[in-house]
């Protein structure tokens, strides 16, 4: 029973961490990291695993970001 | 130290660590089947399949660990150092075809849900023989993804150095539940005492090393350093740094490396910025002091990356006289030019 519930919640948490994907890559990363600029295809889809098991990390840094862009 | 991010960042070098580990890997497995093959007719395929990438997951994984300790203590083992991510993700790899053929084999033929039949299928958790050792396989195996899905530098950039490694000393967590997820497991119910033997002893090589690798360390930042004047300390003989290498000091909880380079003696912080790899432990190439671990590099004299790129560590100042190396461990700020000293 808490099993069942266990893996119910970590597949919700990662069909979000997907679903932020696409959103992120168009959006967000550029924000969080100047380095990205003119990476290769390979580099999103290698780091893409990451980006749906760390995505509120990523979320977090990204808000971070927009609120400091918003001081300047 | 990349202008931009690419897949993998692939040099010569890197193409032949990779095909040396490749070439490793398909002897082993080759090895494995033909072996199992000749004195064990009646294994089946996924059996092989199960105990050959198990098994050569856990030589890769002793290797991995073993690779930091021996590169303390000698350094002809640096070689090996380089690209270690690339044996971490290979590593992770089998130990997944292991864990997840494991899965279908034993837990996909009823119809509960393959990962519920992993964690309920055997709840004897208070037993040694019938314990269900597949779930510490599970929780190592979770590390060793985390680990692998994060070894791309930009994790290390956007994790925080701190997270990132903090998350990558689990693997001495993961690698101790695999040894009991193998003392628990298969050691319960196969007679043969080689499995205890080879584990026992690739376990306890481990440690020695690692111990070795401490003491050897802990003598270098315990060494004493008597002569003073005018905040510059007495370190060594000059003829004691060879050419295009370093020696490092460790004053007031300080790694300082003083490298030799055409002639002169250059001092600089010894913590890389990349992941804080042993910059004395390096050498130069190309007139740059060359990181051991992955190759970001520094100029001798301010300690500044070539540009396009941005790292910079701290220098020192160093005085010969007399064939004597004196050494001020007062920093300069990262990237200050110092002229160095002439022999
Ligand atoms: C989901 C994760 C895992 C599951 C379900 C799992 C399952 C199993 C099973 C069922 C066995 C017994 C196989 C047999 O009797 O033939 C076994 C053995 C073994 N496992 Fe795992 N395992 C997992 C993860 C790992 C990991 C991460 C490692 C090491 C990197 C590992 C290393 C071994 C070794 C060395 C053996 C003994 C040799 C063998 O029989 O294959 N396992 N595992
Ligand atoms: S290059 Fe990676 S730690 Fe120095």
């Amino acid at each position: 029973m808490i099993i069942s519930v266990i893996l119910i919640i970590a597949l919700i948490y990662l069909l979000i961490g997907v679903l932020f994907v696409p959103f992120f890559y168009i959006k967000g990363i550029r924000h969080i990291d100047e380095t990205v600029k003119g990476s290769s295809i390979g580099f999103y889809i290698i780091i893409s695993p990451g980006v749906i098991v760390f995505w509120p990390v990523l979320l977090r840094k990204w808000r971070k970001a927009l609120k400091e862009q918003a001081y300047e | 130290m990349s202008t931009a991010y690419s897949a993998v960042g692939w040099n010569r070098q890197k193409k032949i660590y990779d095909g040396w580990i490749a070439a490793f890997c398909i002897t082993y497995l080759a090895l494995f089947i033909s072996l199992t093959l000749l004195f064990n007719s009646e294994a089946t395929f996924e059996t092989i399949l199960i105990r050959s990438t198990s098994t050569l997951a856990v030589l890769l994984l002793h290797i991995i660990l073993s690779i930091g300790p021996l590169t303390r203590l000698n350094k002809k083992f640096m070689p090996l150092l380089y690209n270690r991510r690339h044996l971490g993700v290979t590593m992770f790899s089998f130990a997944a075809v292991h864990g997840i053929f494991s899965i279908i084999q034993f837990h996909s033929l009823s119809n509960t849900n393959p990962f519920l039949s992993l964690f309920l299928s055997n709840t004897n958790y208070g037993s040694v023989p019938a314990f269900p050792f597949q779930t510490l396989g599970f929780i190592a195996l979770i590390i060793f993804f985390l680990m692998a899905i994060t070894s791309h530098d930009f994790w290390l950039h956007n994790l925080s150095p701190i997270v990132w490694k903090t998350l990558h000393m689990f693997v001495y967590a993961a690698y101790i539940l695999v040894v009991m997820h193998v003392m628990l497991g298969v050691i319960q119910y196969e007679k043969n005492p080689a499995f205890v033997l080879i584990l026992f002893t690739g376990s306890a090589s481990l440690i020695i090393l690692h111990l070795l690798a401490g003491q050897k360390e802990r003598k270098i930042d315990k060494m004493k350093f008597k002569l003073k004047e005018d905040g510059f300390v007495y370190v060594c003989e000059a003829d004691e740094i060879e050419d295009s290498r370093a020696k490092i000091f460790c004053i007031d909880q300080e790694r300082i490396a003083v490298y030799r380079h055409e002639n002169k003696l250059y001092a600089i912080h010894n913590v890389c910025k990349h992941q804080g790899g042993p910059l004395g432990e390096g050498k130069i190439v190309d007139g740059c002091i060359t990181c051991p671990w992955h190759g970001y590099q520094y100029l001798p004299q301010n300690g500044q990356s070539p540009p396009p790129f941005k790292e910079k560590v701290s220098t020192y100042d160093v005085l010969v006289n007399n064939n004597k190396v004196w050494l001020n461990p007062t920093a300069y700020a990262e990237g200050t030019e110092r002229k160095g000293a002439s022999l």
